[in-house]
């Protein structure tokens, strides 16, 4: 391959790759600089890329263990970590004046709860050991195919089966008992209480009708619904989405308090 | 003859009640072992997985209500076992042979897990052994392990095969 050809497809992946990145790091400065690197890496490389795999497996391989290399030395953050951002944020009123004025001046930052909904998962997720955050990711937002997988992190088929299987039972339970879109019961309601403060005049019961998962909750088990916050994710890009500067500015909202709070809480 | 045909039946049954996933105890007077062995649809390394993360366990074993610590050759291990639920057991990772063996165990006793590949399957083989020259003052208050084993093999034999099914 040459390296026009390279930067062509390496162009083409970009934003998915982007897109995975951050949601593994939950860092736009990390994100920005191992897409750089995994360009320096690739494109002085060239030779390397044997097209035993796809391109985009190879891409995805290489920003992997880049993004590898910084999340072995970090902390897993919590599962209950939205509640955790959540009470920080109320005892930060500086917080909400910077919320409060990206909605004034950004032209992508109107909350729309399938936005948080992806933003939640995308926090919730990162309790996940950094093996079965992977897997998840990599099987449910990007589908590869298991082999595919195994390649990418260079493990076995039966390992990332292992991974992946665990993470999904762990999301399936976690959701299942906090998320109240879902569960009567459940105990988070984050979304729904944002969007009062943010879209105070909208019929929130529409709106969330609009939601398959939520159409469905009554009626699908917790497996289905599973996937269909999967389908809810996929069609959300944290790069480019409608509400993606204030979904951003809560990301790193979250990632400077869950750090903080790791460090206090060894 | 007919007496030496009736042995290898015997013998037979036996052999295979052995891998049925039902537990059995001999006891001596300073030890007792329980054992169970049952052939699970999954390869070593999927099974191998299962038992060496420790966080994970609870989520698929409904003999354990937590594991903190690594599975790591020369880790410690805090377990607690639903058998009795307000002790934490400190335990010693003895010996790791990834996909093969592992054995953890503390001053009283030991537990032992073997792996062995059998084409597409894995037979499993778990064995604890407790004892030593104080055992026969607190043997009685040691509650059977039978059913524990039975429902540990069982719950790895279940989740085992069920990741070995997804795609």
């Amino acid at each position: 391959m040459r390296k026009e050809e390279l930067a062509t497809e390496f162009e083409k992946i970009k934003p998915q790759l982007k897109s995975f990145i951050l949601r593994m790091t939950t860092n736009v400065h990390d994100t920005e600089d191992i897409i750089q690197d995994t360009w320096i890496k690739v494109s002085s490389k060239i030779s390397s890329f044997k097209e035993e795999s796809s391109i985009k497996t190879w891409l995805f391989s290489i920003a992997s263990n880049l993004a590898i290399d910084i999340l072995r030395k970090k902390k897993r953050w919590s599962e209950n970590v939205t509640d955790i951002c959540k009470e920080a944020a109320m005892k930060n009123p500086a917080h909400f004046q910077e919320v409060m004025k990206i909605i004034e001046t950004s032209e992508y930052a109107k909350f729309e709860i399938k936005e948080h909904i992806a933003f939640c998962f995308l926090c919730i997720a990162k309790s996940l050991p950094l093996e079965q955050h992977l897997c998840l990711l990599l099987k449910e937002i990007h589908d590869f195919k298991v082999k595919e997988i195994a390649i990418i992190l260079k493990t076995t088929d039966a390992l990332v089966k292992y991974h992946l299987h665990s993470a999904r039972q762990k999301m399936i339970e976690l959701f299942e008992g906090r998320c109240a879109l879902i569960n009567q019961q459940g105990i988070c309601h984050q979304c729904t209480e944002m969007n009062g403060i943010f879209n105070p005049k909208q019929n929130v019961q529409e709106e969330l009708m609009k939601i398959k998962m939520v159409r469905e909750a009554k009626k699908a088990n917790k497996v289905h619904l599973f996937d269909l916050r999967m389908e809810v994710l996929k069609e959300i890009d944290p790069f480019n989405s409608k509400a993606h500067e204030l979904q951003l500015h809560h990301l790193e909202h979250n990632r400077k308090v869950m750090e903080k709070y790791l460090k206090e809480n060894p | 003859m007919k007496y030496f045909i009736t042995i290898i039946m015997f013998m037979t049954s036996l052999s295979a009640s052995a891998q049925n996933g039902k537990a059995t105890t001999g006891k001596k007077t300073f030890s007792r072992t329980t054992t169970i062995s049952q052939y699970i649809d999954a390869g070593p390394s999927i099974v191998w997985a299962l038992l060496t993360n420790a966080s994970d366990f609870s989520r698929w074993n409904s003999t354990v209500v937590s594991i903190e610590g690594e599975i790591q050759e020369g880790e410690k291990i805090r377990l607690r076992s639903t058998l009795d639920p307000n002790r934490t057991f400190k335990l010693k990772i003895k010996e790791i042979i990834p996909n093969q063996k592992l054995v953890w165990g503390d001053a009283l006793g030991k537990r032992t897990f073997i792996l062995e590949k059998k084409g597409d399957q894995t037979l499993f083989k778990m064995s604890e052994r407790i004892g030593g020259l104080m055992f026969p003052i607190f043997a009685n208050k040691i509650p059977s392990f039978d059913e524990s084993f039975e429902k540990f093999t069982a719950d790895l034999k279940k989740e085992a095969e069920t990741i070995a099914r997804s795609k």
